[in-house]
């Protein structure tokens, strides 16, 4: 089942941005057609030393997609984001994200995503309203305050603009930390555990904005433990076991195959039997 | 069966330690780390420990004539810091424990004198290990020999360790029975200034008066009425109990160095008897507590020692950042930020001109300014050969600051180049910008003689001009340099909470250190060359001040030059530097 939105969600509007790369200086034409994947990822591995963390992975995701990507602890769902992400470099293989190569040309590629991890990252001495003007310089959003502004009070954090994130409660700093990413209204989204931490309000309300994000036409990864979250809002999944790949298609299509004749196969039996783990008692 | 478990907890941590460091001298960064640290101390400490000297031996002639009043002087310096600690804490007592140890003993069912036992057992290595280090610092003061100053040492943090605590666990009684710090200061102040009173009103009784100040042979006859205020009247018995804790320390041979730990020991086990059975709640202070010194540590750690911790208060931004251009710029703009309150164009100016009219109403004094003025300049001059070398290692809002950030760095659409550029600016314009200052002092109040030498304003200026001109460029260089230490050997600043500590950390520092004065020393020598050079063919058809303006930015050019060709080379190294591969 999908979640329809109820109202003013996070990034709920896609403002002028997603696929339009709206306000940005300097960006050169698109490369790939509107209907190619946003995230193609060929053959990437990544090793540490003689640690093979992620190995041979494959895979696309096109606008509009929502892409689940799980698989135990350790399977490599992190470094694969991270190598996704730019933020660390694969030892093999190749990540395009929006057309452009992320070894090649990491900087049109960095700025076609946004990457929000399961912990608020944030300076410790830069205010709410730094944050985003610092954000808008990196990503070169020239109209940027028209842009925050209604979505700081989408956001409810339209009043903390002078706070410190020390100052701010954890569900605000991902709040500020939403409203930085979005900001240059990334066509490709990369999510790592998005609930963390979030009660029910914030968990509905990002469940939606996943939905709304995807709707507008971004890509959206997401890493999370909880099946029945990426059950609700994910096109496709994505199975890592060891830093290989185990399947990957549309949720129908992985249920189909792991059904065993019955009808009603969910996400968590797929995992478990795809994954070879014991449900347990 | 508690004690043996936190016991077990407190071994077994020292011991995985231990290991830890063990295991990662066998990778090779860590082992040369180790090796140089090693020697450092060997070489400061050890050496004449293993040359068979303590650092014992007859004590000199000032200690062995004036024994008895440096004995009570320590005393009564340990009085006053034991005292301040009735007048200072204005909190409630906390232990310190680290944040995993709040989380499994707070909710265990351990009882409340169990975990301060646990806490003074733990602080026990602390002391220990302090006690040694002193016993090796202070070789050779004292009589006795490393092992009596040691035991000697241990006894005086172990009393005030003990002390502290019980006079937290008081204050906090204090506290709870609605005694106001105010009240408790106030009235704990006038008691001690009443004592001193009656101490003094007895020595102006009793006692002849103090030597006049200034006379021939002051310090002795100071020495010597301080000797007799302390031997006689009411401060030996105020002064007998901490006299007692010091006399080991004291104790010139080893029989007089048992005899006087007996008392010693008493005392100990008085104060642990105190401190034991203080009722105290001590829990919510304590959690508070762990959770500031776990962001102060995280925050050193990551060698944001300007901070310590999270800022209490936003910084106004140094400048409005626009969202079009160079994306370095933001970089700068941040790291400025974090440099905290004061550092905006607006607060530098008006330094500027406080210094520049302070400046110029001390030079219209003519009758003072002379020497003054020389001694001014001066210290200017020396401040700014001291910033050259102590700027670098005190500014560090750059990628040293941000090197935790470094995923957040990587994930921006930046060429590595921009990144380094943005980062290494802010320290560096900081820097040039106390030099220039510096810099304005200097010619101001330069003397208009040096010796026989004349030196008139238009050289005065050049001079200036040149430095001006220079010292810019050598900051950026200087703050280069550290910055790529954190690219290259990103373990060696001390990454996570677990990060390197002991001697190879004093060894890495020392290797980091003396490399960085090399690359310092080397980057300089082309500029220097160009100077020379551009200063002997200038100065033909511009004079000598013009030739050191012309060489000023001749040599300028070049370490401009260099700075760029480093931060493009360094770029290159952000794009290909993976974080995840030095934390494993």
């Amino acid at each position: 089942m999908v979640l329809e939105a109820q109202g003013e969600v996070w990034g709920l509007s896609p403002g002028p941005g997603i696929g339009m790369v709206a306000g940005m200086d300097d960006t050169p034409p698109r490369i790939t057609d509107a209907a190619g994947p946003q995230i193609e990822v060929a053959g990437l591995t990544k090793l540490y030393g003689t640690f093979v963390a992620v190995s041979d992975l494959s895979f696309s995701v096109r606008r509009g997609e929502v892409i689940g990507l799980v698989g135990p602890n350790g399977a490599g769902k992190t470094t694969t984001l991270r190598c996704l992400a730019g933020v660390i470099p694969p030892t093999r293989g190749a990540v395009r994200i929006g057309g452009f190569d992320m070894g090649q040309e990491p900087i049109e590629a960095k700025r076609r995503l946004a990457f929000f991890s399961d912990e608020p990252r944030l300076f410790d001495y830069l205010t709410v309203a730094q944050h985003l003007a610092f954000t808008a310089r990196i990503y070169g959003v020239g109209n940027y305050e028209e842009i925050a502004r209604p979505l700081l009070e989408e956001l409810e954090i339209a009043d903390k603009g002078d706070k410190l994130p020390g100052e701010l409660s954890r569900g605000m700093k991902q709040k500020l930390v939403i409203a930085c990413g979005l900001l240059h209204s990334p066509e490709v989204i990369f999510f790592d555990e998005p609930l963390t931490g979030l009660d029910p309000i914030g968990i509905r309300r990002m469940k939606d904005s996943i939905l709304k994000r995807a709707r507008a036409g971004a890509a959206i990864l997401i890493s999370s433990h909880l099946l029945h979250l990426l059950e609700e809002v994910c096109s496709h999944v994505l199975i890592l076991k060891n830093g290989q790949k185990v399947i990957d298609g549309t949720l129908e299509e992985v249920r189909a195959r792991y059904s065993e004749q019955s009808g009603d196969t969910n996400l968590e039996d797929v995992f478990f039997r795809a994954t070879g783990e014991n449900k347990g008692s | 069966m508690i004690a043996g478990a936190l016991f077990y907890y407190q071994f077994h941590s020292l011991k995985n330690r231990l290991l830890t460091r063990v295991k990662r001298l066998r990778q090779p960064k860590y082992l040369v780390g180790a090796v140089v640290g090693a020697l450092y101390f060997y070489y400061y400490f050890f050496r004449g420990l293993a040359r068979g000297r303590s650092g014992g031996g007859p004590p000199g002639p000032f200690f062995a004539q004036h024994q008895d009043l440096i004995e009570s002087v320590t005393a009564l310096g340990l009085m006053v810091m034991m005292l301040l600690a009735w007048v200072l804490p204005h909190s409630r007592a906390a232990l310190a424990f680290t944040e995993a140890e709040v989380s499994f003993l707070f909710s265990a069912p351990i009882g409340r004198r169990a975990l301060i036992n646990f806490k003074l057992l733990k602080s026990q290595a602390a002391i220990l290990f302090s006690a040694v280090i002193m016993a090796l610092i202070g070789r050779g003061w004292g009589g006795g020999n490393f092992v009596i100053r040691g035991l000697g040492w241990w006894v005086l943090l172990a009393v005030f360790n003990l002390h502290l605590l019980g006079s937290s666990f008081a204050l906090t009684m204090l506290m709870d029975r609605g005694i106001s710090n105010w009240r408790r200061r106030t009235m704990f102040v006038g008691a001690v200034a009443g004592v001193a009173l009656a101490v003094w009103l007895w020595a102006r009784n009793a006692l002849p008066a103090p030597p006049a100040v200034g006379g021939t042979d002051y310090a002795t006859q100071l020495a010597d009425y301080g000797a007799q205020v302390l031997r006689s009247g009411p401060l030996p018995y105020l002064l007998f109990p901490f006299r007692l804790v010091v006399a080991p320390w004291f104790a010139s041979n080893f029989s007089r160095f048992v005899a006087a730990m007996g008392p010693a020991l008493a005392i100990i086990g008085l104060l642990y008897w105190w401190v034991a059975r203080s009722n105290v709640a001590f829990e919510e202070a304590s959690l508070e507590m762990s959770r500031k010194v776990s962001e102060r540590i995280a925050a050193a750690r990551s060698g944001n020692w300007q901070s310590m911790g999270k800022p209490k208060k936003a910084a106004r931004a140094p400048f409005v950042l626009r969202p079009a251009g160079n994306p370095a710029v933001a970089v700068f703009w941040k790291n400025l930020i974090s440099a905290g309150q004061f550092v905006t164009a607006r607060f530098w100016l008006m330094l500027v001109w406080i210094t520049v009219f302070g400046a110029m109403i001390l030079q219209s004094q003519s009758r003072h300014a002379g020497r003054m003025g020389s001694g001014l300049a001066m210290l200017a001059v020396m401040l700014l050969g001291m910033s050259l070398i102590s700027g670098p290692q005190m500014l560090r809002n750059d990628l040293r600051q941000d090197l935790r950030a470094a995923d957040m760095l990587k994930m921006f659409p930046m060429a590595g180049w921009q990144v380094v550029l943005g980062e290494v600016l802010a320290p560096a314009v900081m820097l040039a910008c106390v030099q220039w200052l510096l810099i304005v002092l200097a010619a101001i109040f330069c003397p208009d003689r040096l010796g026989s030498h004349a030196i008139p304003p238009l050289n005065r200026l050049s001079f200036a001009l040149a430095a001006a001109a220079v010292l810019p460029c050598v900051d950026l260089i200087a703050m280069l340099i550290p910055n790529a230490s954190v690219l290259f050997f990103p373990a060696w600043f001390q990454l996570g909470k677990e990060g390197p500590r002991g001697f190879e950390t004093t060894g890495q520092q020392l290797i980091l250190m003396f490399g960085q004065m090399l690359a310092l020393v080397l980057s300089l020598l082309p500029a220097g060359v160009a100077f020379v050079v551009v200063f002997i063919c200038s100065s033909f058809v511009f004079g000598p001040a013009g030739g050191v303006v012309a060489g000023g930015l001749a040599a300028a050019a070049i370490l401009a030059a260099e700075a760029g060709v480093a931060i493009k080379l360094l770029g290159g190294v952000f794009d290909r530097f993976d974080l995840s591969g030095e934390i494993l």
